[in-house]
């Protein structure tokens, strides 16, 4: 069935939509994370503009985030207060990620921008990812460390202040600065950045893992929707009928890989995963470095 | 109806008036009706096929061209630098024609001179636009054939014009397909009739193209209160995500 997208505007395929949507759900229900490095750039090669790609997935990541943290809370693996301290970096992160996505789009290069984040981000992440879930399964050793001792200078840091749920005594600056680069991420990619904030907040902040999840998704749904608001005001890029074909797929998918988690084990997830990153971040390396078929692209001012 | 026989009309006198009384060109001689003066963008849209119906008076050879609301393009082209394929140069031009499209009763060479063409910006080669800045003619011309092919690509341009069908002597059609990607806003069509190589007379009417219903709604929202706009698109999907978990939850 054809739609037209009314933001867009541009007919796509719903069903393409939908398909995307719950592929992306089912990651997201399997693996915990939001799925929306995989969206944005199928989304553009759909031929959707990167600009409503990036906003309209946005709002379509806070559905994914709210239904993914009631979970957690229900369980109680939600730190609320780091989450709080987190949320206020990645506000302020998320208002200049729109205005630096702004700048980019004026000077031609936020296809470059996005392509480069992509390619640097998920390149690492997957690497790293992949490294680590193919140790612990030749370990065959499914004890999950809590992370790593802080170094000196982030103990220096000032503006101490007590995380009693984590059992932390912290720099409020760490966890304000790791949600400032997810709010970055959010507004310039148009991807919650789960997949940055859980190692980081496991490895920086040294956070119990049973709660960084939770917390990621808590402070992930407040940046991904005063982003999608900020799309929507400023470069109004926000489609709300390719973000309900999107959420709806979504919601299907999640209860496919929900159910599908239980019979997988967390190492051998974390490798598909990780070689699911991978592909997409060679993918988007090679049309940066691969001459591309058409030279030139057009913009309408 | 009745509002497009008045716009006729007026487009006749217009016509009439803009080529005033030293012109020898007599509007009546080619007259054209659209089947329909709009064409609506629902969601279900998939694209229009446009009919144009119309009658001449006087012998002579047929031009049909539509053209999209004027828009301002920069076209880019991507330069390797540090290996990495990205935009360096960019020209930008006004009033490019958002959609083009046209239609011949013969071939272009048997119309009319190559100038006579360009003056009324009939077929590709002839569309004029200009570039905001001044730069080398001939980087303007290879960024002008970009964005032209650019055009043709995304179905905006016709790859080659149209036939303008003859029912009877007088009486012909054309029809222009258009793609779901059509733009919106007010489109012209200008009719020539050519007399050995001449424009003995020129038929201007108009045609909106425009998003209706939902579709136009929920444009309007985004663009005219786009903060209920974003929140209300916030809460939708806080809203979905709450329902997801809690009727789909198995736990």
């Amino acid at each position: 069935m054809q739609v037209y997208l009314p933001i867009a505007e541009m007919t796509v395929d719903a069903e393409a939509i939908l398909l995307l949507g719950t592929i992306v759900g089912v990651l997201s229900g399997l693996f915990g994370v939001g799925g929306g490095f995989m969206t944005t750039p199928f989304l553009i090669f759909m031929g959707l503009p990167p600009a409503v790609a990036v906003g309209t997935q946005a709002n379509q990541l806070v559905a994914s985030s709210v239904s993914g943290v009631l979970g957690h809370w229900r369980r109680g693996n939600v730190d609320f207060k780091m989450g709080a301290v987190m949320l206020a970096g990645s506000i302020v992160g998320s208002f200049i990620g729109v205005l630096i996505f702004r700048l980019l789009q004026h000077l031609g290069q936020i296809d470059l921008a996005i392509q480069i984040l992509y390619v640097v981000l998920l390149g690492t992440i997957g690497t790293l990812m992949l490294i680590e879930s193919v140790i612990t399964l030749l370990k065959k050793d499914n004890r999950e460390a809590r992370g790593a001792r802080q170094h000196a200078w982030m103990r220096a840091l000032p503006y101490k202040m007590r995380f009693p749920r984590s059992r932390l005594y912290i720099s409020a600056l760490l966890p304000g600065g790791i949600g400032f680069v997810g709010g970055l991420l959010v507004s310039i990619m148009g991807i919650g950045g789960g997949f940055l904030l859980v190692p980081a907040m496991i490895y920086i902040l040294g956070m119990p893992i049973l709660l960084v999840a939770g917390t990621s998704l808590f402070q992930i749904i407040f940046t991904t929707a005063f982003a999608a608001v900020l799309h929507a005001v400023l470069n109004h890029t926000v489609d709300l009928v390719l973000a309900m074909l999107l959420i709806a797929g979504g919601v299907i998918g999640a209860q496919v890989g929900v159910r599908l988690a239980r019979k997988v084990k967390g190492a051998v997830a974390r490798v598909i995963l990780a070689v699911l990153v991978l592909i997409v971040s060679l993918e988007l390396a090679g049309e940066l470095l691969i001459k591309p078929t058409d030279l030139y692209s057009t913009t309408v001012r | 109806m009745k509002h497009f026989n008045v716009l006729t009309l007026f487009v006749l006198v217009m016509t009439a008036a803009a080529i005033g009384p030293a012109g020898t060109v007599c509007a009546r001689e080619v007259t054209v009706d659209l089947a329909s003066a709009r064409v609506d963008i629902t969601t279900g849209f998939t694209g229009a096929t446009l009919v144009l119906h119309g009658v001449k008076k006087e012998p002579g050879d047929l031009a049909i061209v539509v053209r999209g609301p004027e828009r301002r393009v920069v076209v880019r082209r991507k330069e390797q630098v540090l290996g990495m394929w990205m935009n360096r140069s960019s020209v930008e031009f006004l009033d490019v024609p958002s959609y083009y499209d046209y239609a011949l009763s013969v071939p272009e060479p048997r119309l009319a001179e190559p100038v006579v063409l360009a003056d009324n910006e009939i077929g590709l080669n002839s569309l004029d636009f200009q570039p905001t800045n001044e730069s080398d003619p001939e980087e303007v011309r290879s960024f002008k054939e970009a964005l032209i092919w650019n055009q043709i690509s995304a179905g905006l341009y016709p790859l080659e014009p149209g036939n303008v069908v003859y029912l009877t002597d007088n009486f012909f059609r054309a029809t222009f397909d258009m793609p779901s990607n059509v733009p919106t806003g007010e489109y012209t069509i200008s009719t020539y009739l050519f007399q050995s190589g001449n424009v003995k007379a020129i038929d201007r009417t108009t045609l909106r193209v425009a998003q209706t219903g939902f579709s136009a709604d929920l444009y309007d929202f985004a663009h005219n209160r786009s903060l209920v706009y974003g929140l209300m698109a916030v809460f939708l999907a806080i809203a979905s995500g709450w329902a997801a978990n809690t009727f789909l939850r198995r736990d």
